[in-house]
């Protein structure tokens, strides 16, 4: 390895690094704008000038842009030299020309890389004397603000929207002094990872839309570490508060997950802790009281019933919470599950235990590195920095196959895309599955998509299977599994888990236990229940019977911060901290255990789970232990992890793979020929359904078919249909789409809770007139 | 000289291909299908021709440095997209002889080996643009482009793609980046376009005023074409004479041929009782020459050497009726209005000295502003990502030395010596 | 919808969405299309993306870099004076001042009858024809007050 002399210094360099990134890998500043660590160099800005003086070349030392020239052993550079100065100053004054003067009211002070660089690079006064130029404004959206006459046309924005993210709906128009970074026409930037041009734009073009609702000067904001709790990813989050609430989230770079973005689910999903709705006091039986008395409440509930008490954890809620919930339902003698969903939790049990067999999940930093993926269902909305990895993977080429019931985002990159209905899911993998058995035998098979999948996967460097598992069953992560296997070591397996701790609750939860509480409270064996941080009335598939069974229980106790249909119900409501108001572990989707930092504390007194569990287990008479030498005597050597650090791989006894029981046991009796599938958008998520400003893009609620399908029962596009499930029925209109399954109607989420049915359940559909 | 470039050019009526082959056009495809195309490259560097769009680069060298081996498929683009204030010879050669283009860049692709041609026209040559579709049609016809040409088992597909019209489309990347249908903002260098240009492929481009040479070059050799030049220069050169001269207009003579015989002999010279101030010897983007360089063969070294460029051998003539700070500042206005808007010094820069000039144009600059021009043209000039802003800045740097008693003037005095009426405030 | 554009939209039918040839024919199917049209409204890019595959606004970062794609209303003539420096020092900036008047509409908008639209341009390569103008993509020149006026007295009664 080779060094560059940096103002006298020795600095190392990789080979292929400029000099821009020797000096900032050696954490040595160069002033400059458009280089971006993930966007690379572009020598548009010019500011990163640097005087350079090759080895024994006896050339004259020359002016140049650090970020375009190679690092070279010997090569002398200097940051301070006069002309390099010179240069650097002329530049900050040409940038000053047309940047306007309102600092003191923009979002961005004490974050402005332009004023930092101003600052470092002079001048200090100004010298033109003429007019500035000015640029209209576009609204775009309910989640970003556009000031264009603070732009510095880096083109940071329209590199990580075009080339980065693969969105098309902002660009750079027209040119010399006017260039105009915006939309063809107003209207909400279309990209699911939009938010990151707050970050990326150095100074205040873009500006988070939110934090401007409720803004504080970011220096007076109060922040710790903490990780995103809106899927199982486990990106690593900035959040910010002031005076008790919280005003916004930024990314934390992780250097194997997130780094530099995150994803707008991510970035505006926090509004939930500051809905007007969220529950605040503790209420028993509709009435707010003192978390005292509520305990009280509780315990007296739980004292004088003689039967089984059920115990329901979360997938969302962390390792802490759902222990001490197991802790104390095995003090009471009663039963515990961390999902509401029984078909959910075998497979995601089933996928836990495959990662287990075959090999950890790979980091986002390694699926970028993938050449080729088979991704089941839909990743943008289940794991959407899953997806934008998957996207710098087809930049450098990967070929990317679908296998989906609904749209899904990412599939407009695909390689190969074949729609597959819920039911037929399974099937298909096993042919996949036996194509990959055959091929390695016999090469002379018909070429169909299918084929190409087998191909393209077999032909891999690298390569990954992924699946959504909000709409898989065991069988097909078993199949996939199997597949896994069949193509050996290169191949990587990952799954995008309902929840940010779904691994943790798989871990907590004995198989079967989802439909043992199901039934056991249906069947009044169970005559309390503690909820906490689940939503079991709210459900698609199973809130029908949940609804149902929970009328036979004398308590419903749930834990809680956002205002579910559960919470609702609840005889005795525990509000309790949001994830940015305490500390807690979650364990990602490679099974990474990661600790989050309490960020501030709220007016009220809202105690985590933990916390609640403690203190009721005390009004009880029972003492619980703490929560890590709970999870010490659950997972040997447990350590919790520290905020802030990368966290580490838990060590957990191996999960059964769950046997694989007939998936389709709810509509065996309804003989319909449609089945519902979900219609995936990324703000669809639980905690993030209470964020007003990402709610309002929700896209419009409609029934997509696939055309053909649609016309041969004589459906027509923009026609209405009823649909109707097992709870209830409702009026859509039918949109045709392409990436719908054949027999498929694909509903978004809050429709399929309406009708009381899951994704792959049948539907009944009847044309209105 | 006889001409030779533009002998048959006829813009009111354009040879057809029966009738330009009549004069003995496509003949120098034989001669070329009978050369090995190294050996063709081999000729054009041994006749010393120098790229006619502005840097002057030795065209045999730029073939021999892309490499036989360069991967398939290969590109040549012939740039027709002269934008330069002063020079209009592409539109005669464009207007006049369609078929002498084609021709050209048939031998060329050949010696290239490039199977694939794009002729970039300029967006206000539309009509002439679709006289060479219909002419490039009329060689497919004939068997003159297309698959095995010939017989040579040579391939050549020709596209003339006329332009959205821009300045920077004449710029090598930027109108590779034009031609694939991206903005274009020119590209770094490295890798060049010459093994990573269009669609990434091995891409040559040439102007084609230097194109159109070459047929002539492989007929008579490249002895006979170096001796067409004067006082060193080599070749035939096409020069556009313009500005305050009697008689503007398009001149081929041999390269080398000094200003004073084609300003004051074949331009016929300046308008009656006017002297001449200076001229640009290239084009916009080249630095003024005084009435002291008249004697300076108009070739690239002696012109380089004299401090400005050959450019495109397009000469500006300023008599001593013209204001030279009104004038450099309307050169100012013009590229600050065709920068592209990619780097800052550029972008941002040439409005800042425009502003300044225009302040000074007007009677309301500042003593201090000379010196902030000179320090500020020197990062501009420096530190721009592609050749637009130094090209840019070049008359200004010049003028502010040639005319410096001028622009004292404008300044101390707040009005323009050129114009009676006090125009501060106006 | 012109031939050009319809042998464009039967070349790109069967194209993949990142086709290289979507976006090089972008350029030329704004042409073709705004020699139908004389401008380019919205809703001309959007036919353009459909055309292409484009988005608008990929198609929208094209068209308005450059000069002769017109985003805004144009007569039924257009007139380019060249501006530049060659035309500039034989009169061009009174000849635009004078067509301003004689128009009596503002440069780069459509005369009230929806005639005409003059319009300052860059160097056109007529410099030995200066100050000369581009009338429908036809090179005229020199111009002087007289036959300028002469001329858009003419473009006017035209049709």
């Amino acid at each position: 390895m080779g060094k560059i002399m940096l103002d006298g210094h020795a600095i190392p360099f990789k080979l292929g690094d400029n000099i821009l990134q020797t000096a900032l890998e050696a954490n040595l500043e160069i002033p400059h704008f458009c280089y971006h660590a993930a966007l690379g160099s572009l020598g548009a800005c010019r500011l990163c000038a640097v005087e350079i003086t090759p080895k024994d070349s006896g050339k004259a030392p020359r002016v140049a842009m650090a970020c375009l020239e190679p690092s070279e052993d010997g090569l002398k550079v200097s940051v301070s030299a006069i002309a390099a100065q010179q240069v650097r100053q002329h530049v900050i004054e040409f940038l000053m020309i047309n940047h306007p003067h309102d600092c003191p009211i923009c979002d961005e002070g004490g974050e402005c890389h332009l004023q930092d660089m101003t600052v470092v690079c002079g001048p200090p006064y100004r010298r033109y004397r003429g007019r500035k130029r000015t640029f209209p404004n576009q609204d775009l959206g309910p989640l970003i603000h556009h000031e264009m006459n603070r732009c510095i046309t880096c083109y940071r924005c329209t590199r990580f929207y075009q080339d980065y993210a693969l969105g098309n709906d902002l660009g750079a128009m027209r040119l010399r002094n006017e260039v105009y970074f915006g939309r063809f026409q107003d209207g909400p930037l279309e990209n699911p990872f939009a938010g990151n041009l707050v970050e990326v734009c150095p100074t205040g073009v873009f500006t988070d839309a939110i934090f401007r609702q409720h803004f504080a000067r970011v220096w007076d904001l109060k922040t710790a570490p903490s990780i995103c709790p809106h899927c199982s990813v486990g990106c690593n989050t900035l959040p910010g508060a002031r005076d008790g609430t919280l005003r916004r989230v930024r990314n934390r770079a992780h250097p194997e997950l997130n780094r530099w973005f995150i994803c707008d689910r991510g970035r505006y999903g926090h509004q939930y802790s500051e809905h007007s709705a969220r529950p605040l006091a503790p209420r028993v039986s509709g009435t707010d009281t003192s978390y005292h008395d509520a305990l009280n409440a509780a315990a007296s509930q739980i004292k004088s019933t003689q039967d089984c008490i059920g115990g329901l954890g979360s997938t969302r809620e962390d390792l802490e919470g759902n222990a001490m919930l197991q802790a104390l339902l095995n003090n009471l003698g009663g039963i515990f599950t961390a999902f509401s969903d029984p078909k959910l939790e075998t497979a995601t049990i089933a996928a836990v235990s495959s990662l287990q067999n075959i090999g950890n999940a790979p980091s986002l930093a390694e699926i970028e590195q993938i050449d080729a993926a088979l991704i089941i269902g839909d990743l943008t909305a289940h794991a959407p920095m899953i997806d934008l990895a998957l996207r710098q993977a087809y930049r450098k080429g990967a070929k990317l196959a679908f296998l989906y019931s609904s749209p899904t985002p990412l599939a407009q990159f695909a390689t190969t895309a074949i729609t597959v209905s819920p039911q037929e899911m399974c099937t298909e993998l096993s042919r996949l599955y036996q194509l990959i058995n055959a091929q390695s035998a016999a090469e002379d098979i018909t070429d169909t998509p299918m084929t190409d999948i087998a191909a393209s996967l077999m032909g891999a460097r690298k390569s990954l299977l992924i699946g959504a598992i909000e709409t898989m069953t065991s069988q097909e992560v078993s199949t996939l599994s199997k597949l896994a296997t069949a193509l050996g070591s290169d191949t990587k397996l990952a799954y995008a888990f309902s929840g940010a701790n779904a691994y943790g609750a798989a871990l907590l939860s004995p198989t079967g236990s989802a439909v043992a509480m199901l039934e056991a409270v249906e069947a009044g064996q169970i005559r309390i229940l503690i909820v906490a941080g689940n939503d079991p009335l709210g459900d698609s598939r199973f809130g029908t019977r949940w609804r149902a069974a929970c009328r036979n229980l004398s308590a419903l106790i749930v834990l809680d911060c956002i205002l579910t249909a559960t919470a609702k119900a609840a005889d005795i409501l525990f509000p309790v901290a949001a994830w940015t108001e305490r500390g807690g572990t979650f364990i990602n989707y490679e099974g990474r255990a990661q600790g989050f930092a309490t960020v501030f504390h709220r007016p009220e007194y809202l105690p985590n789970v933990a916390r609640v569990i403690t203190d009721l287990a005390q009004y009880l008479g029972h003492s619980l232990q703490a929560a890590p030498s709970v999870l010490g005597d659950i997972f040997s050597d447990f350590q919790i992890p520290k905020p802030g650090t990368t966290g580490s791989l838990i060590t957990a006894p191996s999960l059964p793979m769950p046997a694989t029981a007939s998936a389709h046991s709810i509509q065996e009796s309804c003989n319909s020929t449609w089945q519902a599938a979900l219609a995936s958008w990324y703000g669809d998520e639980a905690l993030a359904s209470f964020a007003p400003g990402l709610m309002a893009l929700t896209p419009k609620t409609v029934a997509m078919i696939e055309p053909t399908s649609a016309i041969d029962a004589g459906i027509k596009n923009g026609s209405k249909i009823k649909l109707r499930g097992s709870s209830g029925s409702m009026v859509l209109s039918v949109r045709f789409n392409q990436d719908v399954a054949t027999g498929t109607i694909a509903i978004a989420r809050n429709v399929l809770v309406q009708l009381g049915v899951g994704h792959g359940d049948s539907l009944e559909l009847e044309q209105v007139l | 000289m006889e001409a030779l470039l533009t002998r048959h050019l006829d813009p009111v009526a354009p040879l057809n291909l029966v009738a330009y082959q009549a004069t003995g056009g496509y003949r120098s495809l034989t001669s070329a299908f009978d050369l090995k195309p190294e050996k063709i490259i081999g000729i054009v560097e041994a006749a010393n021709l120098r790229g006619r769009g502005g840097a002057g680069f030795p065209c045999g060298l730029k073939w021999r440095l892309r490499g036989a081996d360069a991967p398939s498929p290969r590109y040549l683009i012939c740039n027709l997209d002269e934008s330069e204030p002063g020079t209009f010879k592409d539109r005669y050669l464009l207007y006049g002889g369609p078929h002498q283009i084609i021709e050209s860049i048939i031998v060329s692709a050949f010696a290239l080996q490039a199977e694939r041609a794009f002729i970039f026209v300029r967006g206000e040559y539309a009509k002439g643009g679709n006289a060479l579709n219909q002419a490039i049609q009329e060689a497919e016809t004939a068997g003159l482009l297309g698959t095995n040409i010939r017989g040579s088992g040579f391939n050549l597909q020709i596209e003339a793609h006329l332009s959205g019209g821009r300045y920077i489309c004449g710029e090598e990347t930027a109108q590779i980046n034009a031609i694939e249908g991206k903005r274009p903002n020119p590209r770094h260098k490295i890798p060049r376009p010459s093994t990573h240009g269009l669609w990434g492929q091995p891409t040559t481009t040439n102007n084609v005023e230097t194109l159109i040479n070459v047929p002539h070059i492989l007929l008579n050799g490249a002895d006979w074409f170096r001796e067409l030049g004067v006082n060193g220069g080599c070749g035939s050169k096409l020069f556009c004479v313009s500005g305050k001269v009697k008689h503007s207009g398009l001149f081929e003579l041999p390269c080398g041929t000094p200003a004073r015989e084609l300003i004051f002999e074949h331009a016929g010279g300046l308008d009656e009782n006017r002297a001449l101030l200076g001229f640009l010897p290239g084009g916009a983007s080249t630095a003024f020459l005084l009435p002291k360089h008249l004697d300076v063969p108009m070739d690239f070294d002696p012109i380089a050497k004299a401090g400005s460029r050959l450019g495109t051998g397009s000469i500006i003539v300023l008599d001593d009726a013209t204001c030279p700070v009104e004038v450099t500042l309307n050169l100012m206005r013009f590229f600050a209005r065709e920068s592209c808007g990619f780097c800052t010094p550029c972008r941002d820069g040439l409005p800042y000295l425009t502003q300044i000039l225009t302040t000074i144009s007007s009677g309301s600059g500042r003593a201090d502003d000379l010196a902030l021009l000179d320090e500020l043209c020197a990062t501009i000039a420096s530190q721009s990502f592609c050749a637009f802003a130094p090209g840019a800045v070049m008359p200004l740097v010049s003028s502010l030395k040639c005319f410096h008693d001028h622009y004292e003037h404008h300044v101390t005095t707040g009005r323009c010596p050129f114009n009676e009426a006090n125009k501060n405030g106006a | 919808m012109n031939n050009i554009l319809k042998e464009l939209q039967k070349d790109l039918l069967h194209l993949p969405r990142t086709h290289p040839k979507r976006r090089a024919v972008a350029i030329p199917a704004m042409q073709a299309l705004q020699a139908e049209l004389g401008y380019l409204d919205d809703a001309a890019i959007e036919k353009i993306a459909q055309i292409t595959g484009l988005s608008t606004t990929e198609a929208e970062e094209l068209a308005t870099f450059y000069s002769l794609i017109y985003r805004r209303p144009a007569g039924r003539h257009t007139v380019r004076i060249c501006d530049s420096v060659c035309c500039s020092m034989r009169g061009a900036d009174q000849l635009l001042t004078a067509a301003e008047e004689y128009i009596r509409t503002p440069l780069g908008t459509v005369t009230p009858d929806g005639a005409l639209t003059v319009l300052p341009g860059i160097c056109l390569g007529l410099c030995d024809k200066a100050p000369a103008a581009l009338v429908d993509g036809e090179a005229l020149g020199p111009l002087n007050d007289a036959s300028l006026k002469a001329l858009l007295q003419r473009l006017q009664q035209k049709d």
